[in-house]
């Protein structure tokens, strides 16, 4: 074997790529040859620092979270050409005509039972949402300091953002969403492989409410009222956890109000 | 898609989430850009897995992440042109002794990552396909969609830029 031959060879000879025959030859050129005997062990060496020095990376909770979210219900199936979010803005567009038009009868609505039933459709779907590609968060940050002031200027409310990782329930990050016409605030935590949404808007209904849990389609939800705001909170997760979250977010929300 | 199938893909297809992954990182270099590329590219892999037929289930899913970074590249070209020098661990190494063993290796590390990264893509992602991932020649040839001499090639190229990056390569003498 020539050394020209040898250079050609000698990376799927590394490799282990080449029939037997072929790395015998290059073994036995590589006994014979200093200058090539040099040039197989920088290949070695540079190989070996290779494998052993980068970093294999795990996929972290909250993408598998939002892959599984996203597997478990049949919107996973859409064309990614048309994103869901711009056929939403259209719909929520159109919520705002249609209540710019009939003001008077968008309230009596909300009063009615049959209203929580849509908010509370409303609130899963935006949830969903949530977990397709690149639309959990518009600010992704573990802190609230950044999150809250986020929502200046975007949203005519500044959400209760309260620090619940001590308790297993990091922050993920925020966003603007739409909830039966009208924007809200989105505020997301994370719990092992689960997403919480928090949604929260000003009420029309000043008195207050306590935590009231529900579950459809296999997520649950909780809803109360507190301080004039409306507070959903929404997740896989299971409702004991998901109570526990809602109990430890009240308490933060209502100790930074005062 | 039935239930059924996409209890399939489950089992056949997100076991290699963490490659998938990895391979995200080390041509996007940005953990949230990774992190959407991988899903939207799983939820692609799921509608098109009435074409996956059988074989090798790794090697099919890179092939779609690797598509959808490199389509994600083109459609942000220009916002990230500056690769991230890993301050972190630069401050580190100065922090520490001279001969603590521990420095030397965080030094080293930093500087092959910053090797890798900075290495045009088409070399990058042979080396991690290889180094990395530990495909063969040919799974790199499907997964990047040109002919094994062309993996040969670059893989040689990559090499020898990072062996000089390193400090690793034959000085001839003069």
């Amino acid at each position: 074997m020539r050394c020209a031959d040898c250079r050609d060879a000698i990376h799927a000879y590394v490799d282990e790529e080449l029939s037997s025959e072929e790395q015998g030859d290059v073994r036995e050129h590589l006994a014979s040859c200093v200058d090539c005997r040099r040039e197989h062990e920088v290949l070695v060496v540079t190989t070996r620092r290779l494998k052993e020095g980068l970093v294999r990376h795990h996929a972290p909770d909250v993408l598998k979270a939002r892959i599984r979210s996203a597997l478990a219900q049949p919107d996973a199936f859409e064309s990614p050409a048309d994103p869901p979010r711009r056929s939403w803005a259209r719909l929520a567009a159109a919520g705002v005509l249609i209540a710019a038009a009939s003001s008077g009868l968008t309230f009596a609505a909300m009063r009615h039972p049959l209203a929580q039933g849509a908010t509370t459709t409303d609130v899963l779907a935006s949830h969903i949402r949530s977990l397709m590609p690149g639309h959990l968060v518009d600010v992704a940050s573990t802190d609230q300091h950044n999150v809250k002031p986020w929502f200046n200027g975007r949203i005519d409310l500044s959400p209760a953002v309260p620090r619940l990782d001590s308790l297993g329930f990091p922050l993920i990050g925020g966003r603007v969403d739409y909830v039966t016409g009208r924007p809200v605030a989105a505020v997301v935590y994370g719990r092992r492989q689960h997403m919480i949404n928090v949604f929260s808007w000003p009420a029309l209904d000043r008195s207050a409410l306590s935590p009231t849990a529900s579950t459809e389609k296999g997520y649950h939800l909780v809803h109360w009222r507190n301080e004039g705001m409306e507070l959903w909170a929404v997740s896989d997760l299971n409702l004991a956890e998901l109570q526990q979250f809602v109990a430890a977010f009240g308490r933060s929300d209502s100790a930074s109000a005062r | 898609m039935a239930q059924r199938d996409v209890e399939r893909f489950e089992r056949i297809v997100l076991p290699h989430l963490d490659d998938a992954y990895t391979l995200a990182r080390y041509l996007l270099r940005d953990e949230h850009d990774a992190q959407d590329v991988v899903q939207d590219a799983v939820l692609r892999a799921l509608r098109y897995f009435d074409g996956y037929r059988e074989g090798d289930a790794r090697a099919w899913l890179l092939t779609i992440v690797r598509n959808c970074c490199l389509t994600w590249q083109r459609r942000h070209r220009g916002d990230r042109l500056v690769v991230p020098f890993a301050d972190e661990v630069a401050e580190r190494i100065s922090d520490s002794p001279q001969t603590d063993t521990l420095a030397i290796e965080h030094s080293q590390r930093a500087m092959l990552e910053r090797a890798v990264a900075t290495l045009p893509t088409e070399f990058r992602e042979v080396i991690v396909l290889r180094e990395v991932e530990g495909l063969s020649y040919k799974e790199i040839s499907d997964v990047v969609g040109v002919p094994m001499g062309t993996v040969m090639s670059r893989l040689a190229r990559a090499r020898k830029r990072l062996a000089s990056a390193l400090g690793l390569d034959v000085k001839e003498a003069s």
